[in-house]
């Protein structure tokens, strides 16, 4: 997982929303450099800027300054809700993600299974969104990611209104899928627990305006829980990273 | 299965029943001469006596042909209108308004000017009928797009639709049950506009529900006259009944609330 290889560069970004002169500044000379293959989860409370810097990554929005290179990487993403499409299957979800990229008629039906195969749902692909639970949405979701073949996948707390047993399931499958496809991931969460469980790094931000206040590395070895002590002591740790900031600002 | 359906049925025959009676006691009350007011048992038997006439299905037929040409016509024309104002920021402010105007117009008064414009002719009709219905169509198009959750947009996005491949996958499909409403509006101003028109617009040798409507009033035949509005509301109903029914699958597909029958 350790290739030198940068894979989202994101360069003095500044954002800022509102009609000129009433500007909000969303965020404000944000770095960062995510190697190939690393997982990284971006940690903060609401309002620092993290989702607004996932949509800049993702080319949703554009930056007010700075540039963001992606080497021309595909990227996929996922939300906190599902945003599965609601008139179409589990198999139409994902067709038209293929469809979309262009995979050729004849090729997709192999892929959905291979696809819905990944994310452990076989047989599921004819139910409707509705009749599935919130996790096997989010499994359908994260297929429906990986079949736009992105190497890098951005997710914005995708798991945030899961219960704690399904996303813990959903914190295994998405560490195997990320080994297996030597994807990048930007993860963006509220949860210090989470992001010390997945991250092979943790971004600390600071809103007002957004920006990145820590950038800590987690080198606990794999396979994690988030029952682990090594877990719970990272978490401690990042919590006292993200209390400081809060005593740096009551200072100010 | 037979349980249940007798149990969705009952509510609406007892209320059929329940009118039957207040107009049977209305007549017997002796508020109105027979003749004026006849009683349920007079209007129905002279509604089997048009059910057993040439001439009611020759009516029945114009009357729907013109119907499902100006629907026809409507539906195009409409659908067309929509897509284009809700993917057009400067044609909705152009005439995202009048739209809404235009539906709340009462299609009777197009009437005079589209007699002066086309005459007593078939075309009269058909201009009232589509600009009845038409702009509740178009609305149901732009507020099926309008309505389309910005993070399903912004999903799709992410997935590579742009342009008219996110209004072909995207947005029709998610507009589809505002949509289907549009239609069940227009089909009520249709109707509606069709029955004004039919007893505006009076071919000669062209029967219709609308001439027929004509044609009793003028003999003082006031059960021909009520059967007459008996199959008027019937018809309105059973196409209705069409629309509601496609409507309930496309919500029931999607886990959306459905309405009862």
């Amino acid at each position: 997982m350790t290739s030198s290889e940068v894979a989202i560069r994101v360069d003095s970004v500044s954002k800022s929303f509102g009609r000129a002169g009433r500007e909000v500044a969303a965020l404000e000379k944000v770095s960062l450099d995510v190697a190939e293959g690393e997982l990284v989860c971006i940690l903060g409370q609401s309002g620092c800027g993290k989702s607004t810097l996932l949509n800049l990554v993702a080319g949703l929005e554009k930056p007010t300054s700075g540039s963001i290179d992606l080497g021309g990487r595909r990227v996929g993403m996922m939300f906190q809700d599902a945003n599965l499409f609601p008139w179409l299957t589990v198999r139409g979800n994902i067709d038209l993600a293929l469809r979309l990229s262009g995979v050729p008629r004849e090729a997709r039906a192999e892929r959905i299974d291979e696809l819905l195969d990944i994310v452990r749902l076989p047989g599921t692909g004819s139910r409707r969104p509705h009749e599935l639970s919130g996790g096997m949405r989010q499994r359908v979701a994260l297929a429906r990611s990986l079949a736009q073949d992105c190497q890098i996948l951005l997710m914005d707390e995708p798991f945030a209104s899961l219960d704690a047993i399904t996303r813990d399931a959903m914190h295994d499958q998405t560490e195997r899928i990320w080994a297996e496809r030597g994807l990048t991931i930007l993860f963006v969460t509220h949860n210090v627990r989470e992001s010390a469980r997945l991250g092979d790094r943790v971004i600390v931000m600071a809103p007002g305006p957004g920006r990145i206040s820590h950038d800590v590395r987690n080198s606990l070895p794999r396979p994690r829980r988030m029952e682990d002590v090594a877990v719970a002591t990272a978490a401690g740790a990042l919590h006292d990273a993200l209390q400081l900031r809060d005593d740096e600002a009551a200072r100010a | 299965m037979l349980r249940a359906l007798g149990r969705r049925t009952w509510p609406p025959v007892l209320a059929i029943l329940i009118a039957l009676v207040i107009w049977q006691v209305t007549v017997w009350s002796g508020w109105k001469p027979s003749y004026v007011l006849p009683g349920p048992a007079a209007v129905f038997e002279a509604l089997g006596e048009q059910l057993a006439t040439e001439k009611f299905w020759i009516a029945i037929a114009t009357t729907m042909s013109r119907a499902l040409v100006g629907f026809g016509i409507s539906l195009a024309l409409g659908t067309a209108i929509g897509l284009a104002v809700s993917s057009s920021r400067v044609l909705r402010a152009a005439v995202g308004s009048l739209i809404t105007g235009l539906q709340t117009m009462p299609s009777i008064a197009w009437f005079p000017f589209a007699i002066l414009l086309f005459g007593i002719t078939e075309q009269a009709i058909t201009f009232v009928v589509v600009l009845g219905a038409a702009p509740s169509i178009a609305n149901g198009v732009i507020s099926g797009t309008d309505d389309v959750p910005p993070q399903l947009v912004r999903t799709a996005q992410v997935l590579g639709a742009r342009g008219a491949s996110l209004y072909r996958h995207v947005m029709v499909p998610a507009a589809l049950p505002a949509y289907l409403a549009g239609l069940k509006q227009g089909w009520a101003f249709a109707w509606r506009s069709l029955m004004a028109g039919e007893l505006l617009v009076i071919i000669a040798a062209r029967p219709s529900l609308g001439v027929q409507l004509q044609f009793f009033r003028e003999f003082a035949d006031t059960a021909g006259l009520i059967s007459t509005m008996i199959v008027i509301l019937v018809v309105g109903v059973l196409v209705d009944r069409v629309f509601s029914v496609m409507a309930n699958r496309v919500r029931a597909n999607r886990g959306l609330g459905v309405v009862r029958l």
